[in-house]
């Protein structure tokens, strides 16, 4: 429960930013990049809620701009990769031998490769920014799901309906559209909402580590890592922006356990 | 299947495993400002053509691709992985030698930290399932794993270096403090066997935050597989056996419950490790730890290519040597595949 009211939250919270943005409205109570709308280095209050920096700029406008970065990048990393493993796998299912094994060596050694090193050394080669985290992430994120997808098809592969409609004359392609994405995707979907939450941690720290956005504009890792410099004179800096990513993995990773719990009781 | 057989199959799985890694960084390295001499010499390669000059010749940059490709996996093997802008063009294998032990000190301290508080907090939470204890493990663990390694290493830095000042904030052992010779190149392990108490308690002092905030990002995966993986045993019909044989609870659980589990444990163990290992990058960023992780961000700020391509490369033979000795282990620890 809790869960998905974060996750619905924050999927909300990015859609109006986006929206606001394309309509060039302001929703956040200051401009996010303008300086010195308050104080420099402000501790929290009723004007200020996160705070401000040292350049006078309100943490907490620059906390909800950022939002869509995070949401937007899971949502789509997590959705190629579902696409991209239901595909394979359920190809390699089908089709056997060969081309089977083929894929799933491959998918083996993508899956060793350690994701965030290699996500960073693609970053780097295609220049940092939001986009490019994004293709960086999808080229290595997709490994786990076409596993699943495999086993999910090879499970349903000898089911009665799957031969009746082989039986009936319906080829390979066919039936993969007709029956086996439709059957495997209810698991697969569970599995894609747990890790929602963790190209969220993978993604922020890309950006922690300077590879999204440029500077002034704001991102959550980012964030961290800039405002690491006013640790003693302003701790809430640093922390707010490092918070909130925990509280959007806790609440994604919630939300994937209440599907998963609900769907075994059923 | 036969148990050297496993191995053998691990073992070139991991050489694959690194040989994409290496096409990885060649096919990347290509690809940076169009010109490969950028990735062994940096940006400066443009400054200095006539270095660069000799440098594509000595290294068959000009050459074909399937050319460059063989001597650049010759130049790895032989351990030329260019020279390192951000720190004066020192040769980059010469840094990563200074700066390994220091990430594998940190990574030791967490992974043993993790094992002992994921292993802990896993039985814990099983023998008091669904009761207040397990309800507080589950929300310790979800909290760990769901933060991202720097934030929780901040909020360590805030509470036990600034507020409480129990701990050091920065740095791998009190700088007024002579570091003892080199034998093994670990620098703790050279104290003891030195006998350099003053550093390795100083050494110990510093580690503690570093290690201590990866385990806690760490150390719920292994609570979460072990807790599940306990519930599922004891309802398993040999643990039933065993108390019908009239075995106290104790004996049952320990001997044979946690046992069975710790093979699910095992199992994990590799993510586990490649997170501690890319977790040191920003722990040892905020403790200012002079390890690999700490080189990897400043060469990432002073877009030194060489820095970067050298580390991506020692970080995955860390974890793919890791990962290797994680399999082995299983293979012991398995009857399955031990006799299978």
């Amino acid at each position: 429960m809790i869960g998905g009211i974060i996750a619905a939250g924050l999927v909300l919270v990015a859609v109006i930013v986006a929206v606001s943005n394309l309509l060039g409205i302001r929703i956040t109570p200051y401009d996010p990049i303008q300086q010195d709308v308050g104080p420099s280095l402000a501790a929290p209050s009723l004007l200020h809620l996160m705070g401000t920096d040292i350049e006078g700029r309100d943490v907490f406008s620059r906390v909800i701009v950022a939002t869509p970065n995070d949401v937007a990048v899971s949502l789509v990393v997590v959705g190629v990769a579902l696409a991209a493993g239901i595909i394979i796998g359920s190809v390699a299912a089908f089709r056997g031998g060969l081309l089977d094994e083929a894929l799933m060596r491959f998918t083996d050694v993508v899956f060793a490769l350690p994701a965030l090193v290699i996500a960073m050394v693609i970053g780097v080669a295609l220049g940092p920014g939001v986009r490019n985290m994004m293709v960086a992430l999808m080229i290595i994120w997709w490994p786990p799901y076409a596993r699943l997808a495999r086993g999910e098809a090879l499970r349903v592969a000898h089911q009665n309906y799957i031969e009746a409609a082989r039986l009936s004359g319906m080829g390979t392609a066919k039936i993969l559209f007709k029956h086996v994405f439709r059957s495997i995707l209810v698991t697969m979907l569970v599995y894609a909402t747990l890790d929602i939450g963790t190209v969220i941690l993978v993604y922020s720290g890309l950006s922690y580590l300077g590879l999204s956005v440029r500077p002034p504009l704001p991102d959550w890792g980012e964030m961290v890592s800039s405002y690491q410099d006013y640790l003693i004179t302003a701790p809430w800096l640093p922390v707010f922006p490092g918070l909130i990513i925990a509280f959007g993995v806790i609440g994604f990773s919630l939300l994937g356990d209440g599907i998963r719990d609900a769907l075994e009781a059923r | 299947m036969n148990p050297l057989r496993y191995i053998l199959r691990r073992v070139v799985f991991g050489a694959v495993v690194l040989l994409a890694v290496v096409t990885v960084t060649f096919v990347l390295s290509r690809s940076l400002g169009g010109n490969t001499v950028v990735a062994w010499l940096g940006k400066a390669a443009s400054l200095h053509p006539e270095l660069a000059q000799l440098y594509a010749e000595k290294y068959h940059l000009n050459d074909p691709i399937p050319v460059q490709y063989y001597y650049y996996i010759v130049n790895l093997l032989q351990g030329n992985l260019g020279f390192s802008p951000s720190r004066g063009f020192e040769p980059v294998v010469e840094v990563i030698s200074q700066t390994l032990p220091f990430t594998l000190q940190i990574a030791v301290f967490a992974w043993v930290t993790s094992l002992v508080l994921g292993v802990l907090l896993g039985v814990i939470s099983a023998q008091y399932h669904h009761k207040p204890v397990d309800t507080l493990v589950r929300a310790f663990y979800l909290g760990g794993y769901s933060s991202p390694p720097f934030f929780v290493a901040l909020i360590l830095l805030i509470a036990f270096a600034f507020s409480f000042r129990l701990l050091p904030s920065g740095g791998a052992y009190d700088i007024s403090l002579t570091p003892p010779t080199v034998i093994t190149g670990l620098p703790m392990l050279d104290a003891m066997i030195e006998g350099n108490w003053a550093y390795l308690l100083s050494s110990l002092q510093h580690v503690i935050l570093p290690s201590v905030s990866l385990a806690l990002v760490t150390f719920g995966v292994l609570t979460r597989v072990l807790r599940s993986s306990l519930l599922d045993v004891m309802h398993a019909n040999y643990i039933r056996t065993a108390r019908a044989k009239g075995l106290d609870e104790k004996t049952v659980f320990f001997k044979h419950a946690l046992r069975n589990a710790m093979i699910s444990v095992v199992s994990i163990s590799s993510i586990m490790v490649t997170w501690l290992i890319t977790g040191t990058i920003f722990v040892e960023n905020i403790f200012a730890y002079p390890g690999m992780g700490q080189y990897l961000v400043t060469a990432l700020a002073g877009e030194d290519y060489p820095g970067i391509l050298g580390v991506t490369i020692v970080f995955a033979l860390v974890i793919v040597v890791t990962n290797l000795i994680a399999d082995i282990l299983y293979a012991v620890v398995d009857p399955q595949v031990r006799l299978g």
